[in-house]
C-alpha cells in the first residue's frame, strides 16, 4: 500500500468514528425521551401489588427518579461518556456488566446464524440465478418465499419438536459458553441458530439470486464468455466476485438484526441474549438497562456498517472509501 | 474467496454432524454424572433479584423458597407451623408476642443464627421502608431478649401476625453481612435447605444441598433452575427428559400432558382469584344496580372455561372452598332478564364500556372477548383495551377505565383479601368503593382475636362486598405443575410455594 492509498482510509475511519459518536448521542437522547414518555412506572412494577406510600417514595428516591428529568439525563450522559451506564433498577447491578454478560450468547447465536444463512443462500441463490426461469429456479423461489413468510417462532417450535422431543438428538433450550464446553455450546446453539439461519437464509437467497442475475447479464460477463473462458471461471471469478457487493450488504443487515436481539427466538429457546434482556427490561421499565442495551445494539450496528464498508473496497478496488 | 467458502461449509457440516452424533452415542441429554442427583427445574421467567425482602417477583420466590426460612411457615393447609421459631407465646393483653428460636441453626456460610438476625431482618424491612413494611403496620418494636428469644410488640391486637411474618419468603431472615456487602441481590445466604452455588443471568441458577439444614439434609444434591418462558419449549424439555419439573405450562396443553405416562401433572386449587372491578367514580357504574346487572349478565362457568381451560373453580366470592375462611354465597346465577330489569330500573340506556385487560395475563384477554359478547344483549358495547402490565397499572392507578379484569395472588389471611381492596381509601381500592359498614367490619376484623368471631366478621364483610359488586368475583384458578414420575415426595401447594427440601429423584 502506498501513502496515497492509506491517507484517505485513515481520514475515512476518523470521520466514521466522529459520525458514530454523533449517532450514538442521538440514539441516547431519543431512547431516554421515549422510555420516559411511555406509560408505566418502574417503581410501581418493582413493588408489586401492595405497598405503602412511604415505601413508594423511598424507592423512587433511591432510584433517583424523584429528580428533575433534565438532571437525570445530564447525570446519565456524564456517566455514559466515561463508560458508566448506571445500575439496574431491578437488582442494582452495573448495566455495563449486565450487557457484557449477555454479549457472548448473542454473538454465538448471530455468528452461527449468519453462517447457516450464507451456507443456504449462496449456493441456492446462485443456482437459481444460473437456471433462471427453469424448474430449479421456481422450486428455490417457492421454498425461499415459504421461509420468508413463516414466523420464526413456529420454525423454532417445529425444530424443538423434531430434534428434541421426537428424535432426542439435541437439547431444546439453554446455553453453554464456548470456553466452558465447545461441544455442548455447538449442540445448544444449533437449533436457535438454524431457526434464525433458515429465515435469514431465505431472505438472502432472493438477494443472491437477484445479484447474480444482474451481474450475469452485464457486458463483461458476455465478454468473458465470448473469450471462451470456462463456465466455472466465469461464474467464480466474474460473476461471483461482482455479485458479492450487494450480497455483503444484505449479510451485514441480517447480522446486525441478529445482534440486535432476536427476541422471539431467544424466548422460544430460553437463550440468554440481548433480546430477552431487552424484553424483560421493557416489561419492568428498567430504564438504565433499556438505555444501555439500545446503545450497545446501535454501536454494534454501526460497527458492522463500518466493516461492511471497508470490505466493499477490499472486494472491489474500484470502490473508494471516502 | 473461491477456496475459503467451501472449506467453511465443510467445517460447519462436520461440526454439526459431530454435534448431532455426539449426543446420541452418549449418556443422553445432560444426565448428571457420578451418581449425583440434581433436580432440574424450568421456571417461567427470570428472577429480577435474589434479595427476598426486596423482590416482588414470583420467579425469585420459586428459588428463594428453598434458600431462606421465616420464623413460622405455612403447611399445606396454610396453617402456620414452627420454622426458625419453635414456639411462641402471646401476652394477656395480646400486645407482646414472644418467639423462642430454634437452637443450633447456622446460615449457609457457617455463621450461627441468633435473635439479633431476626431483629436486623425485621428492622430492615421497617426502617428501609421495603415493599413488605405494610405487613408490620401495627408493629412498634422488635427486641432480642437473649440469643434465642425475640419479642414483637404491637400497638393493637394483631391476630394475623403469624401469617404476616411467615406467609411467604418476603419476610425471610437475612444475614446482616450478606446485606451490607450488597451480595444478597445475586449471592444470597440463608438458613434454608439449599445454598446458592451459582447464578448465570439470563440462563440459570444452581443450588446445592445444605448438609447442616436444621430440618435434615435434603435427599437430592442440588437444584438447577432454568428460565423458560415459552411453555411449549418447557413441555418439550420435560418430555425429552432434559428437565424434571416445570410450571411453565400453557393451559391448552394440559390434556396432552395428562395423557403422557412419563409425567405427573399436579394440580391443586389455589387461594388466588380473578375478578372484574367497575369504576365507581364514573357513571353509570356509580349505581349499584348497573354493577349488579353486569354481575347477572356474565357467565362465570363460560369465562373460567375460556380463560383457564376448565382447570378453575368458579366462585362468587374471593376465598376458595376448602379454605378455613370460606363463606358460602350464591346470588348471581346468570340471568339476562334480571340484568335487563336492573338496568331499566337504573334508567340506563345503551352505553359503551372501556374494558382494561393486560397482555401479560392472557386469561384476561380471552375472558374479555367473551365478556364483550355476554354484555352485548344488554345494549352495552364493550371496547377492549389490552396493555402491557406496566401501562395497565398506570391506567388503573389514574382511574382511566370503566371496568378492568385482574387477579390477586398469594393471599392467606382474610385481611389480605379484603382490606386494601375494599376499605374506603384502601391502597388497592382503584374502583373507589366506599361503604361505612364494610369499613367498620374490616377494621374490627384486623384486631378481633377470637377466631370464630373473626370468621363471622369476614363472612359478613365479604357478603356485602359481593352484594355491592365492589369486585365482581369470577373464579379461583388452580396451581398447575408438571414433573417427571421419578420425582417423589413433592407436593403442589395452593399458595404456589415451590418446596424441594423433601423430594427425592429416581
Amino acid at each position: 500500500m502506498t501513502m496515497t492509498a492509506r491517507t484517505p482510509t485513515l481520514r475515512f475511519v476518523a470521520s466514521r468514528l466522529l459520525y458514530t459518536a454523533v449517532v450514538l448521542l442521538g440514539v441516547l437522547v431519543v431512547v431516554f425521551a421515549l422510555i420516559h414518555l411511555v406509560p408505566g412506572d418502574p417503581v410501581r412494577i418493582a413493588l408489586g401489588t401492595r405497598y405503602s406510600p412511604e415505601t413508594y417514595q423511598a424507592l423512587r428516591h433511591a432510584s433517583g427518579l424523584d429528580r428533575p428529568i433534565a438532571a437525570q439525563f445530564l447525570s446519565y450522559l456524564g456517566g455514559a461518556v466515561t463508560g458508566d451506564l448506571g445500575v439496574s433498577f431491578r437488582n442494582g447491578q452495573p448495566v455495563t456488566l449486565i450487557l457484557l454478560d449477555r454479549l457472548p450468547a448473542t454473538l454465538s447465536l448471530a455468528g452461527v446464524g449468519v453462517v447457516i444463512a450464507l451456507v443456504i443462500a449462496l449456493p441456492l441463490g446462485t443456482l437459481a440465478a444460473l437456471r433462471e426461469g427453469r424448474a430449479v429456479d421456481g422450486a428455490i423461489r417457492v421454498v425461499s418465499q415459504f421461509g420468508v413468510s413463516v414466523p420464526d417462532f413456529w420454525i423454532g417450535m417445529l425444530l424443538i419438536t423434531l430434534f428434541s422431543a421426537v428424535l432426542g438428538l439435541l437439547p431444546s433450550s439453554g446455553y453453554v459458553p464456548i470456553v466452558e464446553d465447545p461441544v455442548q455450546w455447538l449442540r445448544r446453539v444449533t437449533l436457535p441458530a438454524l431457526t434464525i439461519g433458515l429465515v435469514a437464509g431465505s431472505i438472502m437467497t432472493r438477494y443472491v439470486r437477484a445479484a447474480v442475475i444482474d451481474v450475469a447479464s452485464s457486458g463483461y460477463v458476455r465478454t468473458a464468455e465470448s473469450k471462451g473462458l470456462g463456465r466455472a471461471v466465469v461464474v467464480g471469478r466474474h460473476i461471483g466476485r461482482n455479485a458479492l457487493v450487494p450480497v455483503l450488504t444484505i449479510t451485514g443487515i441480517q447480522l446486525a438484526t441478529m445482534l440486535g436481539g432476536v427476541i422471539v427466538v431467544e424466548v422460544v429457546f430460553a437463550w440468554p441474549g440481548l433480546g430477552r434482556l431487552m424484553y424483560d427490561s421493557v416489561a419492568s421499565r428498567d430504564y438504565p438497562v433499556i438505555q444501555g442495551a439500545v446503545l450497545m445494539i446501535a454501536a454494534l450496528f454501526l460497527a458492522i456498517n463500518l466493516i461492511v464498508d471497508i470490505l466493499y473496497s477490499v472486494i472491489d478496488p474500484r470502490i473508494r472509501l471516502s | 474467496m473461491k477456496h475459503r467458502l467451501p472449506l467453511a461449509v465443510g467445517a460447519l457440516a462436520t461440526a454439526l454432524a459431530l454435534a448431532l452424533t455426539g449426543c446420541s452415542a452418549g449418556t443422553g441429554v445432560d444426565v448428571p454424572s457420578g451418581g449425583h442427583t440434581i433436580l432440574r427445574a424450568a421456571i417461567a421467567g427470570e428472577p429480577d433479584q435474589l434479595d427476598p425482602q426486596k423482590t416482588s417477583s414470583y420467579f425469585s420466590f420459586e428459588v428463594l423458597e428453598n434458600v431462606f426460612d421465616t420464623l413460622v411457615e405455612p403447611d399445606e393447609n396454610l396453617e402456620m407451623q414452627p420454622a426458625l421459631a419453635t414456639s411462641w407465646d402471646l401476652s394477656d393483653d395480646q400486645l407482646v408476642w414472644t418467639f423462642h428460636l430454634r437452637s443450633g441453626v447456622t446460615f449457609q456460610d457457617g455463621t450461627p443464627f441468633t435473635a439479633a438476625d431476626v431483629v436486623y431482618s425485621y428492622d430492615r424491612i421497617i426502617d428501609d421502608k421495603l415493599a413488605n413494611s405494610w405487613r408490620f403496620s401495627t408493629v412498634t418494636d422488635v427486641t432480642a431478649v437473649d440469643d434465642s428469644t425475640v419479642t414483637i410488640t404491637v400497638s393493637a391486637p394483631t391476630p394475623n401476625l403469624l401469617s404476616s411474618i411467615g406467609g411467604f419468603k418476603g419476610m425471610a431472615i437475612v444475614e446482616k453481612a450478606n446485606v451490607e456487602s450488597g451480595d444478597i441481590a445475586t449471592k444470597p445466604i440463608g438458613t434454608g435447605p439449599f445454598a446458592l452455588a451459582s447464578y448465570t443471568p439470563g440462563d440459570s441458577i444452581e443450588l446445592t444441598a445444605n448438609p447442616h439444614y436444621w430440618g435434615g439434609a435434603p435427599k437430592i444434591d442440588g437444584i438447577d433452575y432454568t428460565f423458560v418462558s415459552e411453555g411449549s419449549t418447557a413441555i418439550a424439555a420435560l418430555k425429552a427428559g432434559e428437565i424434571d419439573w416445570t410450571d411453565s405450562i400453557p393451559a391448552q396443553q394440559l390434556d396432552s400432558l395428562k395423557s403422557d405416562d412419563s409425567l405427573t401433572v399436579g394440580t391443586t386449587p389455589s387461594n388466588d382469584y380473578w375478578y372484574l372491578a367497575m369504576n365507581e367514580k364514573r357513571a353509570p357504574y356509580d349505581d349499584v344496580r348497573v354493577r349488579q346487572a353486569i354481575a347477572y349478565a356474565v357467565d362465570r362457568d363460560a369465562i373460567a372455561q375460556v380463560a383457564a381451560y376448565g382447570t378453575a373453580t368458579v366462585n362468587e366470592l374471593a376465598i376458595p372452598k376448602g379454605s378455613a375462611w370460606y363463606t358460602k354465597y350464591d346470588t348471581y346465577s346468570t340471568d339476562i332478564d334480571k340484568a335487563r330489569s336492573l338496568l331499566a330500573a337504573a334508567g340506563v340506556g345503551p352505553f359503551t364500556m372501556d374494558l382494561l385487560v393486560s397482555s401479560d395475563y392472557p386469561e384476561t384477554v380471552s375472558a374479555a372477548q367473551l365478556i364483550a359478547d355476554e354484555l352485548q344483549p344488554l345494549g352495552i358495547t364493550v371496547k377492549i383495551r389490552t396493555l402491557d402490565f406496566a401501562s395497565w397499572l398506570d391506567e388503573q392507578d389514574s382511574g382511566h377505565f370503566d371496568m378492568l379484569m385482574m387477579g390477586w395472588l398469594g393471599n392467606i389471611d382474610p385481611d389480605d383479601f379484603y382490606y386494601s381492596q375494599h376499605h374506603t381509601g384502601g391502597g388497592s381500592n382503584a374502583q373507589g368503593y366506599s361503604n361505612p359498614e364494610v369499613d367498620k367490619l374490616l377494621d374490627a376484623g384486623r384486631t378481633e382475636t377470637d377466631v370464630d368471631a373473626r370468621k363471622k366478621i369476614y363472612a359478613q364483610a365479604a357478603t356485602i362486598i359481593a352484594d355491592d359488586v365492589s369486585y365482581l368475583y369470577l373464579y379461583n384458578p388452580s396451581v398447575i405443575q408438571a414433573y417427571s414420575t421419578k420425582l417423589s415426595g413433592y407436593v403442589v401447594r395452593g399458595d404456589r410455594a415451590v418446596r424441594f427440601r423433601d423430594v427425592s429423584l429416581g
